[in-house]
């Protein structure tokens, strides 16, 4: 088998750092996403561990790329899956993340959304809610609240990937007619070691460079945001460093040149 | 409940002004006043101030049909100050001895303030 090459350069994995999330809009062929219809809710293994899904979702070279520039080589590729199928309207979920997996600042499993069809706003799209990958808490504790400045309603095309940190919050939307929307639900887990072996560029890695404030995020949750932030990106990197919140506009006193 | 009131006033006004109020028409309102039913409001601000913009939102109204409806990408209210100019009562602030500030993860969102309205 060809090695998976890498897609996301520093930047990419920057964004993905703040965000949680990587779309990639319409990667699977309309051939293949045609071989999901009829697939009945719930349980996919079958189908995620079969061949085919293999060859033309999980190790296509876009998601498989994202996939290898955040776990490193030889990543685990998931062989079960599960189909979330709504058609009647409804309510929507609630906010929630999934397992315990919401504190922490490493990446050590991908989980991943393929829409084999398109899904518009009133189908009850996926919700997600950039940057709350790390936020430690209860999963039924946030079941209250309901719409979130900034929140992302995933509105795609046919063939759309999403891949996210684990952790996440999300929900499905509102659904207000009775079109079906499938989502195929699968997670890729991280084998190696972190080290830089992105597509990057050469010489040493850079520092973080931060990526705007969130709309929800208070003042003080923007500073921790950022510490978590350079903490995800040197774990990465795989440098055993403590970061620090600095103002970045100041000098030592002794590079000073002064009468 | 007030809009309920305020035609019952218009009604028994005109009611009173031919002499045609009855007893009924009190039993009618004394009903109108038993029928109160609370809308909750949830706003999260962006601090303990009432003046905060919002970061957050849910109404629940349970005398309406529980129907699935767009997600907004606004808030129904610039901050609570302003849903309380609305008529909205605050019926808990945040408390904030409450915000743990030890260490550096974030967690829920901040600040809830729970609002309702009597309908």
């Amino acid at each position: 088998m060809n090695p998976i090459e890498p897609t996301l350069d520093d930047d990419g994995i920057m964004d993905f750092v703040a965000s949680g999330f990587v779309v990639l809009e319409s990667v699977v062929m309309e051939t293949y996403n045609r071989c999901c219809d009829g697939l009945t809710a719930g349980n996919c293994d079958d189908l995620v561990g079969s061949d085919n899904f293999t060859r033309e979702v999980l190790l296509h070279p876009e998601v498989a790329g994202v996939a290898r520039s955040l776990l490193g080589v030889d990543f685990r590729v998931p062989r079960g899956g599960h189909h979330h199928f709504f058609q009647e309207p409804h309510l929507g979920q609630t906010w929630h993340s999934d397992g315990l997996s919401g504190r922490g600042y490493d990446v050590r499993e991908l989980q991943c959304y393929y829409y084999p069809h398109s899904v518009a706003l009133e189908d009850g799209p996926t919700m997600v809610l950039p940057g709350s990958h790390c936020r430690a808490v209860d999963r039924e504790a946030i079941a209250h609240y309901g719409d979130i400045l900034g929140q992302v309603s995933l509105v795609v095309a046919a063939g759309t990937v999403v891949l996210t940190r684990y952790g996440i919050w999300h929900k499905a939307g509102p659904k207000i007619n009775d079109r079906p929307r499938s989502m195929i639900k699968f997670s890729y887990h991280r084998q190696a070691t972190p080290v830089r072996d992105w597509h990057a560029a050469e010489g040493d890695p850079p520092p973080y460079r931060d990526r705007p404030r969130f709309p929800y995020v208070t003042e003080v949750e923007s500073y921790r945001d950022r510490v978590r932030r350079m903490r995800t990106w040197t774990w990465l990197c795989g440098l055993d460093e403590e970061v620090e919140l600095r103002w970045e506009q100041s000098e030592p006193v002794s590079k000073l040149n002064h009468t | 409940m007030q809009d309920t009131v305020r035609a019952w006033l218009d009604e028994c006004r005109e009611k009173l002004s031919k002499g045609a109020m009855c007893g009924g028409d009190l039993d009618r309102l004394e009903a109108l006043l038993d029928q109160q039913r609370q809308l909750v409001l949830y706003l999260y601000g962006k601090s303990t101030n009432m003046r905060s913009p919002l970061a957050s939102w849910a109404l629940f109204d349970a005398t309406q049909a529980q129907e699935p409806v767009l997600p907004m990408s606004e808030p129904p209210y610039d901050s609570v100050l302003a849903a309380v100019g609305d008529g909205w009562r605050v019926v808990q602030f945040p408390i904030a001895k409450l915000y743990n500030y030890q260490g550096q993860e974030n967690d829920y969102l901040g600040f809830e303030f729970v609002l309702e309205k009597m309908v």
